[in-house]
Order: structure tokens, then sequence, then C-alpha cells
């Protein structure tokens, strides 16, 4: 089971008898760093279907979103405009076309709006500013990292990819310490 | 009393200053040696496949740092774009003491004989600034053999029938060959081809007091985990330290060399690690910078005889800027050719470095550097899916079935392909930046094509399964990592800026040793060849300045 952040710390804060509970933090924790839950949402169901889950893990059990939050929240905070922008220019897309939002289309439907945003097509109004594709190309360049990259940057948790290519880790030949 | 004059400066801490700077400091010059960046530390990145120095998503491990080192790229398109090193228009080595050779995958070629006489050898050729080097590969081979012994090589130079006559052999025997290698090389020699395993500047033994390589998959872009990788910053620059005469600043930006009105160096002005401005005077001053940041540093110190730069009357500094398009072909095979024993080359073969119908020089073709699954997520040959299940699957299935025969290809150099400065841009000390601008001559496209071709001839007779070319060689200006020509060596000081030495033609305590000094660029990855030009100005200095 995984737990949420917030939960996580509810969780703590209960275990330890209220003891890391501050006056400051009784504000909840919000789960993502620049993203708003919204958006997490929508941008989840994308790079799942930009590396789908079947008998191997996908983006999201590698933690791509997490990786992704943080990486425009620490290192390329230029990028937010673009993602924030395109993230809602898709919903709006979904929207119009389909009467509802991104992440609750199903599959078939999502690969087809992927494809659309790789080649421009989507409506263009939504579009204004920003284009679809170079918008999809940042999320695929983001998203390879998150799950390929180590997982010293918060992706490949657990290192679903390494196992997922039979790679040993640390990378010395024949030194498997996945545990 | 920080700064006392010294005998000799060195701006850089790479290959080439990093061989000079031993030189001098082992004959009794006192040197201090200036590095932007810092010492480099294997722990900082590890084995990082988002940050290290070949692929350079997140950052890059050896530097230049991002922020404080912007550069211009001049389109042909007259389009100017302000870049850091995230981008690969940027076209940099590293920064750090031993720059390029502390994450290089440390092959470790001498140039052939042509090399040095190209002009003679193919003719002039229309559009290029093609030419012989004013020293012969005779005149250089003593110092290749010193690189190799101090710096330490393994290899054997028998097994390859094209290689240049030496007088001694490589001190290390040559690596055994991965499953990729082996399989490779056997096609080759079915087509009557000579594959021989390449030189490498790593130990295969244990060498002047460090381990034997470990042959772990991530090499190339990364520092050793066990020391075994033989750079600058862990072979000369130590040895020039202990002589107690060098003094190795790090963090240290030098802005200008500052030349008198009687036309010679008298020291340098610099910022320190606290970014305060300073300056340190010197009988004479040695540039190694790289061939972008030399030119840069050489075309902004202005004085009364040299108003356009020091040693630019002629307008010749941060011309000829070079690299190399690495080119060949990719195989896909129906089982497993990676055994990921590193680094991933081993093998290369030289039938193609010259002599080549139509051609002028050629290159070498040696298997490739493993990549790892984020570089790997990123090639695909036309028509894969490049996300979705379709990704996944080629992932999977072909982690370990890619083959290649990749290698640098001689680049026609050409004249307006060049690194000036931008007085308008400037980096985080008020320094004006490096510009580059110019285009690749139209020969280097069929040059690569042709090298391609051979690369994939050689991958079908393996047994792959589908093939495809690399092509490259298009676009403008070249550089990158093998960047060299910027202030070309020559006898006529009107076409070139150095004389045989490295020495400014105009400035007689002011020199150049680095890949700056190439006339042109081989089929060969240059590093050893920056080693040997080191040893060759570094020697001639200790002759002419002895006190
Ligand atoms: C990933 C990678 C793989 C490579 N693989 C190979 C290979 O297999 N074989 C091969 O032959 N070559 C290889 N190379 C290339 C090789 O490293 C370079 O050719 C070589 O390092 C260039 O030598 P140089 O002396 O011209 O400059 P550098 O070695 O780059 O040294 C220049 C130094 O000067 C410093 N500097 C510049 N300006 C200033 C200033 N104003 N003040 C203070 N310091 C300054 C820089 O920070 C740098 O440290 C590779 C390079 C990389 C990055
Ligand atoms: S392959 Fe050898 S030389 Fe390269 S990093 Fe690993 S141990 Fe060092």
């Amino acid at each position: 089971m995984r737990l949420s952040r917030r939960k996580f710390i509810q969780t703590v804060g209960v275990l330890s008898g209220g003891l890391l509970c501050m006056p400051s933090c009784t504000r909840s924790f919000p789960e993502y760093r620049v993203f708003s839950s919204g958006e997490a949402v929508c941008l989840t169901a994308l790079c799942e279907q930009i590396i789908p889950a079947d008998h191997d893990p996908g983006a999201t059990d590698a933690g791509v979103i997490h990786f992704i939050d943080k990486l425009l929240h620490e290192r390329f905070p230029h990028l937010l405009p673009l993602y924030q922008q395109g993230i809602a220019a898709l919903e709006a897309s979904c929207s119009r076309l389909y009467g509802t939002r991104f992440a609750s289309l199903p599959t078939a439907r999502q690969i087809e709006v992927m494809q659309q945003m790789e080649t421009d097509a989507l409506p263009e109004e939504y579009w204004t500013g920003i284009k679809a594709s170079a918008f999809f190309r940042q999320v695929i360049r983001n998203t390879m990292q998150g799950f390929y990259g180590p997982p010293r940057h918060g992706g490949n948790k657990n290192y679903v990819s390494y196992r997922m290519l039979k790679l040993d880790f640390p990378l010395v030949v024949g030194q498997n310490r996945y545990t | 009393m920080k700064n006392k004059p010294v005998d000799a400066i060195v701006i850089g801490a790479g290959a080439g200053g990093g061989v000079v700077a031993k030189e001098l400091a082992v004959n009794g010059f006192s040197v201090v040696v200036f590095e932007r960046g810092g010492w480099p530390e294997y722990d900082e990145h590890i084995n990082d496949e988002l940050i290290n120095q070949r692929v350079q998503e997140l950052d890059s491990a050896f530097g230049p740092d991002w922020k404080k080192h912007p550069r211009v790229f001049a389109g042909k398109d007259g389009n100017r774009r302000i870049l850091n090193a995230g981008d690969g228009s940027y076209n940099h080595v590293a920064a750090c003491v031993g720059s390029g050779t502390v994450s290089y995958g440390a092959m470790g070629w001498r140039f052939m004989r042509e090399d040095f006489r190209l002009k003679s050898t193919y003719g002039a050729v229309a559009g290029s600034t093609l030419e012989d080097w004013p020293i012969s590969y005779e005149d250089l081979e003593p110092c290749y053999e010193k690189a190799e012994w101090e710096i330490g090589v393994s290899g054997d130079d028998t097994q390859n029938p094209f290689a240049p006559p030496r007088a001694k052999p490589q001190p290390m025997p040559p690596f055994e060959m991965n499953r990729e290698a082996r399989h490779l090389a056997q096609a080759a020699r079915r087509l009557g081809l000579h594959p021989f395993p390449i030189p490498m500047l790593r130990n295969s033994v244990a060498y002047n007091g460090r381990a034997a390589c470990i042959r772990n998959r991530t090499c190339c872009g990364y520092a050793c985990p066990v020391n075994a990788k033989n750079g600058t910053h862990n072979t000369v620059i130590p040895l020039a330290m202990q002589t107690g005469n060098c003094e190795v600043r790090t963090h240290c930006m030098v802005a200008e060399i500052l030349v008198n009105d009687q036309g010679l160096a008298t020291g340098v002005r610099y910022f320190d690690e606290r970014n305060k401005g300073q300056t340190l005077g010197a009988r004479l001053v040695v540039v190694s910078g790289s061939a972008t940041e030399t030119a840069r540093l050489l075309l902004n110190s202005k004085s009364k005889l040299f108003p356009a730069g020091a040693g630019n009357n002629n307008d010749w500094v941060g011309r000829n800027l070079q690299g190399h398009a690495y080119t060949g072909a990719s195989g896909l095979f129906d089982f497993d050719i990676l055994d990921l024993s590193g680094p991933g080359a081993c093998m290369a073969l030289c039938d193609y470095n010259h002599h080549n119908e139509g051609i002028i020089g050629g290159g070498l073709l040696a298997n490739e550097f493993y990549t790892l699954p984020y570089a790997f997520s990123q090639n695909r040959p036309a028509g894969e899916m490049r996300w979705g299940l379709g990704h996944k699957n080629y992932q999977r299935e072909n982690f370990y079935r890619l083959g290649r025969l990749v290698g640098p290809i001689q680049e026609i150099p050409v004249f307006e392909s060049r690194v000036t400065v931008d007085a308008s841009v400037k980096d985080y000390w008020g320094i004006p930046v490096a510009v580059l601008s110019g285009d690749r001559h139209p020969l280097d496209a069929p040059h690569c094509d042709f090298l391609g071709s051979k690369a994939e001839e050689i991958l079908k007779e393996a047994g792959a399964l589908r093939t495809w070319q690399h092509g490259g060689g298009r676009g403008g200006p070249s550089g990158g990592q093998h960047q060299a020509g910027t202030c070309r060596m020559g006898n006529d000081a009107q076409t070139s800026v150095v004389n045989r030495y490295g020495q400014l033609h105009e400035i007689d305590n002011l020199f150049v040793a680095d890949g700056s000094l190439i006339v042109t660029n081989g089929g060969f990855n240059p590093v050893l060849t920056i080693m040997a030009l080191g040893y060759w100005v570094g020697d001639y200095i200790v002759r002419t300045f002895k006190k």
C-alpha cells in the first residue's frame, strides 16, 4: 500500500504522540511541490501512457510524477510555465472534444489524443503561445529521465527500470545490490 | 606574499596544460596553474546517468558551471542564442582539474604520418584552409612515447598494420575484447579488414602505483571509481605538485593576459576563488584553455600593439574551429551481442583512415562505449515508437542486442568556422563570452556517409538483422569534445597564430599548448596528440627559457 505524503505525516504525528506537530504544521502539506492536484492527475495519466505498466511497472510505479515535480522545483523552474500551460491546454482540448478530463478517457482515446498532440492536431485555440508537440516532447524527455535515470533524483523507484532491463545496481557487473 | 611573480603561468589544467605544467615544474620553473573548475570527485555524481560528461541532462558533472559560463551560438540563419552548457550547441569539453581527461573514454590514439601532411597527401581543397602541419609525425613521435609512458596507455600497435612506426611499445598490454568487439572483429576479418584492440589511457594492469581497471560499464563520461583511468589530474599534475615548484589554483578564472607596450606578456589578470580581481606576474605564460576558451582569452587580451587581441593582428585567432562528426552505423542482432563488460569500446580498425577512393582523410571505426537506459531510450531507428508500449518493448528487446561501429571523421577545416567574442554578452565575472559561428565544409557530409556505409557493411557481415547509418557532418560549426584548430601552428606568420613550438609569432613569451594548435584534426580522437603537443611545447620552453 502506498501512503501519500500527507497521510504519512499524519501517521507519524499520531505515532509519535503529536511531538512532531508544531503549531505551524496544522496546515496540511501539499502532496506536490509545483503541481496542483488536478495538474498532477492529468500529468500522471499522460506519463503512464508514455511508459505504460504491463507485466513490468510503468511511469506511475516508478514515481515519474514526483521526479518531474522535484525537477521543476529544484533544477528547471523555467520549465514550469510550459508544463502548466500544456496541461491546461490538454484539459481544455479534451473537455471540448470529449466533454471530460484527459485522465478519465479510456486508454485508446488517450493514445489518440497523444498522437494528435505529437502532430499539433489538437484544437488550435487552446494552444496559443505554446506548441502541443513541443510540450509533448518535453514530457516524453522528462518521463524517460524519471523512469530510466538513477533513483537518486526521485524517479526509477525501487530500480524498476534497471530490473526490467536486468541491469545490476550499482553499475558494476556482477554485483547485484537491489535490496 | 601570495602573488609573488613566478616563472610561468599555465592557464587551464586539462590535457595540454597539465603536461606543460609538469614539464616546467620538474625542470625547476616555478609554476602557477589556473583552473576555473575544482578538483574532480567521483563521489559527487558517482555513476549518475543524468549527470555526467556524456549525458548532461540535469547538469555537467565536471563543468563548466551552467550559471556562470554562458556562450553565444550564432547560427547560419543569423539567429543568435545565449546558451549554457546544458545545450548541445554549447560545445564544451569540461572544466575541472584534468578537464576531459577525467571523464573521457580514454582512447589514446597516435595520428598517422599522413595526418600531419594532409595537403601534400591530398592537394588543396576548395573552400578549405587545409594545410600541412609545420611538424611531422617523426618530430612528435618521442612526445607520443612520453605521453604513453608517463600518463599510461594499454595497447599493442603491432596488431594494427596501419600504425605509424614507433620506437617503444605501449607500456601496458591491450585490453581483452568484450563480446561485441570479438563478434565484430571476426566479421571485419572475413571482409579482409584489420581489427585490433583500441589503445586506451586506462590501466589493463596495475601501473604507476594505481590499480587495474575493473571494467564497469560507466566509463566514458564518468570519473573512474578505482582510479584506473589515466588523466592529467592523477598523473602529471600530481607529479608537478610533488616537485614543490607548482601550485594549482582552482576556481580561478583568468580574464586577460597582460601584454606590455613592448609586446611581451607580463602576467595575467584573474578572478580568484572569492571572485576578487587579482593580477599575477610571470616570465612567460602558457594558454591551455581548450580550443574555444583559449581563442576567447587571446581575443579578450587587448593591448597597444595588439588592439584586436593577443597575436591577432592577422585576424587568425579563433579561425578554423574543428571537431569531429562522430559517425558510423547501428545494427540490431537476434542475440545478446552486448555483455556489458566495460567500457564498451574495445576493438577498432584503421583501414579507412587514409587512401580511400575519392575521400580526403577518413576515420577509424570502433565499437562504441555503452549507453545506459536513458540514453538508449533516446536512440531509435526511423519508424520506431518513441513512447507507449512500442517504446517499452523495443527497450526490453534490444538493450543487449544493439551493436554499433562508430568513429571520428577527418573534418575539412573552414576559415569562417570560428570563435569570436561578444562584448555585449558577459559571463559571471563580466568577461566577454565566446561566440561560435560558421558552417562545416560541404565535404564533411559525404565523408560521414562513406564511413557510415563501411560500418554498415561490417555490421551486416556480422549478422545484424536491421542496420542504419548515423549520417552527420551537417550544420555547424563543429567543435565539442574534440574541439581543435583555433590557434593554428605554422611557419608563415601571415596564415597561422603560433610557430612550430606553440609560441605566438609576435609575442615571444606567450605560448599555446592545447587542442588549439592542431592544424588538421585527423580521423582519430585527439587527446594523445594534445598531450604529445604539451610535451613538445614544454620541451621547447625549458630549452629556451632556462634561467
Ligand atoms: C566524455 C568525453 C569523452 C572523451 N573521450 C575521448 C577519447 O576517448 N579519446 C580522446 O582522444 N579524447 C576524448 N575526449 C576529448 C578530450 O578530453 C579533449 O580532446 C581534451 O581534454 C582537450 O584538451 P585541451 O588541453 O585542448 O583542453 P581541456 O582538456 O579541455 O583543458 C582546458 C582547461 O582549461 C580550463 N580553462 C579554460 N579557460 C580558462 C580560464 N580562462 N581560466 C581558468 N581556466 C580555464 C578549463 O576549465 C579546462 O579545465 C573526450 C572528452 C569528453 C568530455
Ligand atoms: S571501465 Fe575501468 S577505467 Fe573505466 S571507469 Fe571503470 S574501472 Fe575505471
